[in-house]
């Protein structure tokens, strides 16, 4: 592979921006919640949407504003590089369970400085107590949501315990018209109202606080350029001085108009994408299709001699830095669903431009470039890949960005993402423009409103009620439907009735949670993001209120896949195919998590599993997977029809731990499967087989994505051969509707850990020419050799 | 057709979504049965034709269901040194005794299947062949032992539009090599060593065969691509002598495509365990990434 033997000359001001990044601790910042509750104190009497605009433009009025040396983007939502930010009005209570732990929780801890600690006991909970929408949820959960949350089956807190995010706002709109443009297209829709109509009064305060969240937007971006000015000033480094002048002249030019060259339109972008995390902390504000909106900018400077591609590099670079710098901040719990900060800003490569042909640009590369070169954990990179339009040389730079082992890009098979906005509700034309958002989630830049992961559903649970008639085994209390005792179930169609019940009934409850939470979120208009969506602005309703041109039902995601079908094969294979055991005797083992149960345990892990090419049991992951859609489908919300998806993050390990044993051979309280993916070691066909298997999951119906996490032989992604058949193998997914899968390598740490576990790595092969082993069932000397020569070369695959 | 069809092969294993056996994403049938035995061979359990158990002493929890099981009383638990013991004369292959084995000690080597199943086995990934240029590879064990099966399959295959190798120790009859080039894009040969006296004594056979039919293959009237693969076995096939005299035989081959040369392992030596069996080489060092790398610029220049 072509590597450059010496780094560009740019990247020295990247490791240094890179530097700064890694070497400082996330801390909570709480400047931003106390300019929010002060500007709430004075603004008693106006309407909350005019209150919220008001405490966002003092925001951006007082917020503190600093210029780090060597940056050539600026921006901060907060006071601090790595600040997590809380919203006080929406869940200002969830810090306060934590106040004295936070600093030191297991995942995702943040400082909280004693000044901090002060400020919040004495100005922020004083305020807000009774006030947030966190609390209207805990006063407002259904009972029967409430025991299935309380008990690990669904987890629903996500968006009661932080702001909308999960959404991809109007940037290109922003960076084209600048906010002058945007400003005048509310007044004039504002002039055209009468306010002696009913109506048209609420209209227009609405109107009026788009143009105060603007204001601030404008305001702030002055500070900066006041603040370079300044520091330009000061500086006597002569190129320093004159990139702070530089730096000062973008900011007085945007986001208040509109953005001339690239460096504009990269600013412009940040600094609206901190303004909207500043408005409400959360996860998932999506940049999208920046090869494509950046593009005009780009091509006029290169045409105008303006910037050289390494200058262009650069900025792209300076911008990646800027995306790894603010940290997520949740709760306890939800940190556990989603470890490591994660800001889910979503930037995508690729895909079909708005007459369906071929996307990819010059600018298209330099962002996977960006990736490579930088290495940090944001922005997320996902790429759209058509098949049919994408040229193999963007298809092997990504498989090059993909051989870093960095995790990065998450490929999604492009056609596939274009039927599952299509079936939100969009029509082609549009469908053509969809982002990757978050995770796997799908979303139309400017246009689309919805909780894409309002919930979780664990289906290991579900496999447990089946088997207890609706039972908790932990609690021992029944929770669940009563689906009958499975001693009764003399057909395997019996059985599966049961679990189909189980999904109904836990289906049923999600969606009386989610309506209750749609309600509350009324309350949380965000003026800040909405004023890049044109229709909010000609509607005159805000996002939050459904304002946005397509409205969608939440996102209702399945964790635990694998565990389901698996747990469904084994029943039907052991009890009612071969009846080699009977119910009594697999549900005994389950009982004592097979201890003591040696047969049966045997029988259950050697029972056909998903991930291998099995007919028998891809019949159960399309069957059950087509009646989950059906089942979520059948629900609408006041916004749209219900939307499955299968996105773990990290919630497979905390929804395992409240599940025990399962048929399908895994013990209690385990980590359940993630997304797509078979069950950890249980496929032992090699990649081309995990993916027929996983294609018989109805991907398109499931329009927040699903996603696949697949091992991979290194040999795979460092030969010349193994990058050319890397990219057979994902125009292979392509051609079998798979959505989307991200890559592990298997490296000699992978190996040792199969040393030790060998259950989980059972499908681990290796490979050389004319021989293949499993990993796991050679002598630990051969293990060892094979681990030795892993460092340096390699023959495994997953 | 239908009769060829029906025609059963013994395979031991298949493998799938390999990059290592012919260009491509290939599926690849290891059969069973060689009639060589080569003292570096990584896959002894390919060499017997008949489908025969391994024991892996390591995973044995001695529960004595196996012996139990076995109708022949082939096996017993009681011999001095612990584990297993395996009469193999006794053995009747029935595996009830792998079938009983709770820990997954016990395994078979070997099962047959129809020329149908084999086929539609290497059907399930033809969206793979499609998009990479791959298809199935058959390999062994020695497929040539098994000539009628791996012709039909080759054929089969051929038919349904899968590209088609197969890897090869060419010690067969003519008539059987013949069988399968038809229906044949790229034939893998095996030259292990050149010295008829070495051959005979590294592999139990001589090699005038071998490259006999080496000739007679090349000279037939397919499209078939031939590359040969020496195993580098350090000292013994890797001499500059054997590799010259390997070159200078195969410049006379108008279908050669390329040499490739097959470091060798000791990732099969588990293997001789289970089986019973001593492995011969076990003072010998597999060859360093320079050693490879070195030898294979040494070869790449000699075919200049």
């Amino acid at each position: 592979m072509d590597r450059p033997v010496q780094k560009p000359e740019y990247m020295e001001r990247i490791d240094r921006l890179k530097k700064r990044v890694f070497s400082t601790r996330p801390e909570i910042d709480l400047e931003n919640a106390r300019i929010l509750t002060e500007s709430f104190r004075q603004s008693e009497g106006q309407p909350l949407v005019v209150r919220k605009a008001i405490a966002f433009r003092k925001q951006c009025m007082e917020k503190t504003i600093t210029i780090w040396d060597d940056e050539l983007i600026v921006g901060c939502s907060g006071s601090k590089v790595r600040g997590g930010i809380l919203c006080a009005d929406t869940c200002w209570s969830v810090l306060d369970d934590e106040l004295d732990t936070i600093s030191s929780r297991p995942y995702d801890p943040f400082y909280l400085k004693p000044e901090d600690k002060k400020a919040f006991e004495e100005e922020i909970r004083p305020y807000w107590k009774g006030r947030s929408n966190y609390e209207e949820w805990l006063a407002q959960i259904p009972e029967d949501t409430r025991v299935l949350r309380d008990n690990g089956v669904i987890y629903i807190n996500r968006k009661a315990v932080r702001g909308w995010g999960e959404t991809t706002a109007g940037y290109e709109w922003l960076i084209r018209e600048g906010l002058s443009g945007i400003m005048s297209v509310i007044e004039k829709r504002r002039s055209a109202l009468d306010l002696t109509k009913p109506g048209d009064y609420e209209r227009d305060y609405y109107l009026k606080s788009l143009h105060i969240a603007a204001e601030g937007i404008i305001a702030l971006a002055r500070r900066y350029a006041v603040e370079a000015e300044k520091l330009a000033d000061m500086e006597t480094d002569p190129k320093r001085k004159k990139e702070l002048l530089e730096i000062a002249g973008v900011c007085r030019r945007v986001p208040e108009h509109p953005a001339r060259t690239f460096r504009e339109a990269l600013q412009s972008l940040y600094f609206y994408q901190t303004c909207i995390f500043m408005e409400q902390n959360a996860a998932s504000y999506n940049p999208g299709r920046m090869d494509q909106y950046l593009w005009p900018y780009y091509k006029a400077d290169l045409e105008e001699d303006r910037i050289t591609p390494e200058e262009a590099q650069e900025l792209l670079n300076c911008l990646w830095v800027k995306f790894s710098e603010p940290c997520l901040f949740q709760d306890a719990v939800t940190a556990e669903f989603a470890a490591g900060y994660p800001m889910f800003q979503n930037v995508c490569v690729g895909g079909v431009d708005n007459t369906g042909r071929d996307a990819v640009n010059d600018l298209s590369y330099m962002i996977l470039q960006a990736t490579m070169d930088v290495q940090l954990y944001q922005p997320s990179l996902s790429v759209r890949y058509n098949l049919a339009k994408n040229p193999n040389s963007f298809l092997r730079k990504v498989v090059e960005l993909m051989s870093l082992g960095t995790g990065f890009p998450a490929f999604h098979n492009d056609e596939v993402g274009i039927r599952m906005v299509m079936n939100k509700g969009v029509p082609l034309k549009e469908a053509y423009d969809w982002n990757p958002c978050g995770c796997v989630e799908t979303n139309l830049s400017g246009r689309m409103r919805q909780y894409t992961a309002l919930a979780d559903i664990n289906l290991g649970s579900v496999v447990e009620f089946a088997l207890l008639d609706g039972r908790n085994r932990k609690s021992g209390e029944y929770i669940s439907a009563r689906t009958g005792n499975p001693l009764g179930f003399k057909t395997y169609q019996d059985f599966l009735g049961a679990v189909k019940g189980q999904i109904r009934y836990i289906t049923r409850v999600v969606v009386k949670g989610s309506h209750v939470i749609d309600e509350i979120c009324m309350n949380r208009p965000v003026p800040a993001l909405s004023l890049s969506f044109k229709e909010c602005i000609q509607n005159a309703r805000d996002y939050a209120w459904g304002g946005a041109k397509y409205n969608v039902g939440n996102g209702i995601i399945l964790i635990g896949v694998a565990d389901l079908i698996n747990s469904i094969a084994a029943i039907r294979h052991i009890v009612y195919r071969t009846k080699q055991a009977t119910m009594t005797e697999v549900l005994g083992a389950l009982d004592k998590d097979f201890e003591g149960c040696e047969r049966i345990h045997r029988l259950c892990l050697e029972a056909p599993k998903y991930g291998n090419d099995n007919p028998m049991v891809d019949d159960i992951a399309a069957e059950m997977f087509t009646f989950i859609a059906d089942e979520i489908e059948k629900y609408s919300s006041k916004f749209g029809r219900m939307t499955p998806g299968i996105l773990p993050v990290s919630g497979n390990t905390p929804f395992g731990l409240e599940v025990g044993a399962l048929p399908s051979g895994r013990h209690a309280w385990k980590p359940l499967a993630d997304g797509v993916s078979p069950n950890g070691g249980t496929d032992c066909n090699g990649p081309g087989a995990v993916l027929k298997s996983v294609a018989n999951i109805p991907h398109d119906r499931f329009v927040q994505g699903t996603l696949l996490n697949m091992k991979v032989e290194p040999d795979m992604l460092s030969t010349a051969n193994g990058i050319t058949q890397m990219m057979a193998l994902l125009k292979s997914m392509c051609s079998l509707g798979v959505f989307h899968v991200q890559f592990n390598v298997i490296d000699s740490k992978k190996l040792l850990a199969a040393q030790k576990n060998p259950e989980e790595y059972k499908g681990l092969l290796i490979r050389v020419a004319g021989y293949t082993a499993y990993f796991v069932e050679l002598g630990k000397d051969v293990q060892d050799e094979i681990i030795g020569r892993t460092i340096q070369q390699s023959f495994v695959t997953g | 057709m239908t009769k060829t069809r029906q025609l059963n092969g013994t395979v031991l294993r298949i493998e799938r979504s390999s990059i290592h056996d012919g260009q491509g994403l290939r599926t690849v049938l290891f059969l069973k049965g060689c009639p060589l035995r080569c003292i570096w061979c990584s896959t002894p359990e390919s060499q017997n034709p008949v489908p025969e158990k391994g024991y892996a002493k390591e995973r044995c929890r001695e529960c004595g269901l196996c012996v139990e099981a076995c109708p022949a009383g082939a096996l017993s638990l009681d011999g001095e040194s612990g584990g297993l013991q395996i009469n193999r004369e006794k053995c009747r292959g029935c595996f009830a005794c792998v079938d009983k084995c709770p820990s997954g000690a016990l395994k078979r080597y070997g099962y047959s299947m129809s020329v149908e199943q084999a086929v539609a086995e290497v059907s399930r990934d033809e969206i793979f062949f499609f998009h990479s240029g791959g298809g199935v590879t058959i390999s062994g064990g020695e497929p040539l032992s098994q000539a009628r099966f791996t012709a039909a399959v080759l054929r089969e295959c051929k038919r349904l539009g899968i590209h088609t190798a197969i890897e090869t120790c060419l010690f067969a009859p003519w008539e059987d090599v013949k069988m399968a080039l038809p229906w044949l894009d790229v034939l893998y040969a095996d030259i292990k060593v050149m010295d008829g006296a070495l051959h005979k004594k590294l592999t139990g056979a001589d090699n005038t065969l071998i490259l006999e039919n080496l000739r007679r293959a090349d000279a037939s009237p397919y499209n078939i691509e031939i590359i040969a693969r020496v195993p580098m076995i350090p000292g013994i096939t890797d001499t500059g002598e054997n590799l010259s005299e390997t070159v200078r035989f195969l410049r006379q081959v108008k279908k050669l495509k390329d040499i490739e040369l097959l470091p060798y392992h000791r990732l099969g030596t588990d293997t001789y365990k289970h089986l019973g069996r001593e492995y011969s080489l076990k003072g010998l060092f597999p060859p360093t990434q320079e050693r490879i790398a070195e030898r294979r610029r040494f070869l790449a220049k000699l075919m200049e």
